[in-house]
């Protein structure tokens, strides 16, 4: 199940990397974006790697 | 739900255990990269040398002083201690200072929300959840253990109450006010809550209280239980720093405390030579990195912190490993008389046996050439003459009995000694002010 859900968030991680792309002249945009991406390494340091992390 | 992260929280040792070593060795090679102090100070040390758990040890600590020495520098105010760019900090934060100079700790956003994360698991193994209404009783200024606490709690979706300038009389009416069921505050401030709602004609029973966590000094069992009677709520202590955040909390067995794994990979080193992991039961210093926040990079943090290890197993079927219990801290052992003194022995007989005490401070000074030790205290305002005598002889004799040291003990006017919100300093040694 951690797996899945480890293959969810790198799913969002590249998606969110594209609309900072698409918004580099809307700071807003781009600010939440950073914001998902805090999420984004919280999230991944929560579900971390099954036996391949190092 | 019992857990907050069902998933991490039991998982098997063997796996947490490969987890903290990745993570360790992930957090080193971040440090070296964007740490001043650590390029400097590991230079001979790479990630790769990390081969099996015990490699770790090779690693020089990390203490407060060297902190204070790399802040000295640019860039102003955090200096050599930095993990990012200055840019990126959000925040600005500071330990409290009592050791010396304060450290300033920069949070980024990411670091900020990687410490809320660790907090959560402290609030929710108490029992915090969304029906708590929690009033946080302190105005909370650059120090951070109630920041946390505030926005841990919202983000269990506890509602907040910030009880910040307001007195002491003030709060309690806001609890009423407000109808709420939790609280987080020192043990000192819980008591002088208590006290303080009895001089209203108010039960601090009938406030309403459900959770009460504890924060920011060491809690002997007895004060627990104490404020548990006061407020007839459950009571739950929990451990940490301004530089390492909190890494350990008490779940609802209430048998110690539960290191935060795998934020945190806790040592705990015997005093003598910061070497070696002690046994179970025995008294160690814990040694802290946390594992995942990079604004400010530690490895291997000595928090001076004095505790005894548990054994890692635990009824509530978290399988991080344990603290027993808090001693207090290696700043606060002193000899006096040449007997090994800690404050905390007093705090834990005043707190069980003498209940009709409302308040204390010990003083130690130099006298000729002996030390001399003095507990000055407070009895509550119904007891009066032979009684109080009676508490007088009984402290002395009782604090002969626990700390092997003779005290004067001399009885000072109701309200007369200082009341403490945040740290307690109920411990003064003149002979280092003597000294200085």
């Amino acid at each position: 199940m951690i797996e899945k859900m480890r293959k969810e968030i790198e799913t969002i991680e590249e998606s969110t990397l594209r609309l900072k792309t698409l918004a580099q002249d809307n700071p807003a945009i781009q600010k939440n974006a950073d914001a998902i991406l805090t999420f984004i390494y919280l999230l991944k340091f929560i579900t971390p790697d099954q036996g391949n992390s190092s | 739900m019992k857990y907050w992260n069902p998933y991490l929280e039991t998982l098997p040792r063997k796996e947490l255990d490969r987890i903290e070593f990745s993570y360790f060795k992930s957090i080193l090679s971040y440090a070296k990269a964007h740490s001043l102090l650590y390029r400097e100070k590991l230079k001979d040390i790479t990630p790769n040398d990390m081969k099996t758990f015990d490699d770790i040890k090779k690693i020089p600590l990390t203490d407060k002083e060297e902190l204070r020495r790399y802040q000295d520098i640019d860039p102003y105010p955090y200096g050599g201690i930095l993990g990012v760019d200055i840019q990126e900090v959000t925040t600005f934060r500071q330990t409290s200072g009592t050791t010396g100079k304060p450290v300033y700790v920069p949070e980024t956003y990411e670091s900020w929300q990687w410490r809320i994360e660790a907090w959560c698991h402290i609030l929710y193994m108490a029992g915090f959840r969304p029906h708590h209404r929690v009033f946080l009783p302190f105005g909370y200024n650059v120090y951070v253990a109630f920041w946390e606490a505030h926005y841990a709690s919202e983000k269990l979706g506890c509602e907040l109450i910030p009880g910040g300038a307001l007195d002491t009389k003030g709060r309690i009416h806001k609890i009423i006010e407000t109808r709420a069921n939790a609280m987080m505050n020192t043990p000192t401030y819980g008591l002088h809550i208590a006290g303080e709602a009895k001089n209203m004609d108010i039960n601090p029973k009938s406030l309403g209280i459900e959770r009460m966590l504890c924060a920011g000094e060491p809690m002997p069992e007895a004060t627990r239980k104490r404020l548990e009677d006061l407020f007839g709520c459950h009571v739950f202590d929990h451990i940490g720093g301004t530089e390492p955040c909190g890494w350990g909390g008490m779940c609802e067995e209430k048998q110690g405390l539960h290191i935060i794994e795998p934020f945190f990979l806790v040592e705990i080193l015997d005093r003598e030579t910061l070497s070696r992991d002690v046994e179970e039961g025995e008294t160690g210093v814990v040694v802290v990195t946390p594992l995942g926040r990079r604004s400010f990079p530690l490895i291997r943090f000595n928090t001076k912190d004095l505790v005894v290890k548990g054994k890692d197993s635990c009824l509530c079927g978290r399988t991080s490993k344990k603290i027993k219990e808090v001693v207090g801290r290696t700043d606060d052992l002193r000899k006096i008389r040449g007997v090994l003194f800690s404050p905390k022995t007093v705090e834990e007989l005043i707190r069980n046996e003498f209940q009709e005490i409302v308040e204390y401070e010990i003083v130690v000074e130099r006298k000729g050439m002996m030390d001399d030790i003095t507990i000055r205290t407070e009895v509550a305002p119904d007891f009066s003459g032979k009684e109080i005598d009676q508490v007088k002889v009984r402290l002395r004799e009782n604090l002969k009995v626990k700390t092997n040291l003779s005290f004067h003990v001399q009885m000072e006017p109701p309200g007369s000694l200082p009341r403490y919100t945040l740290k307690a300093k109920r411990f003064k040694d003149m002979r280092e002010i003597e000294k200085k």
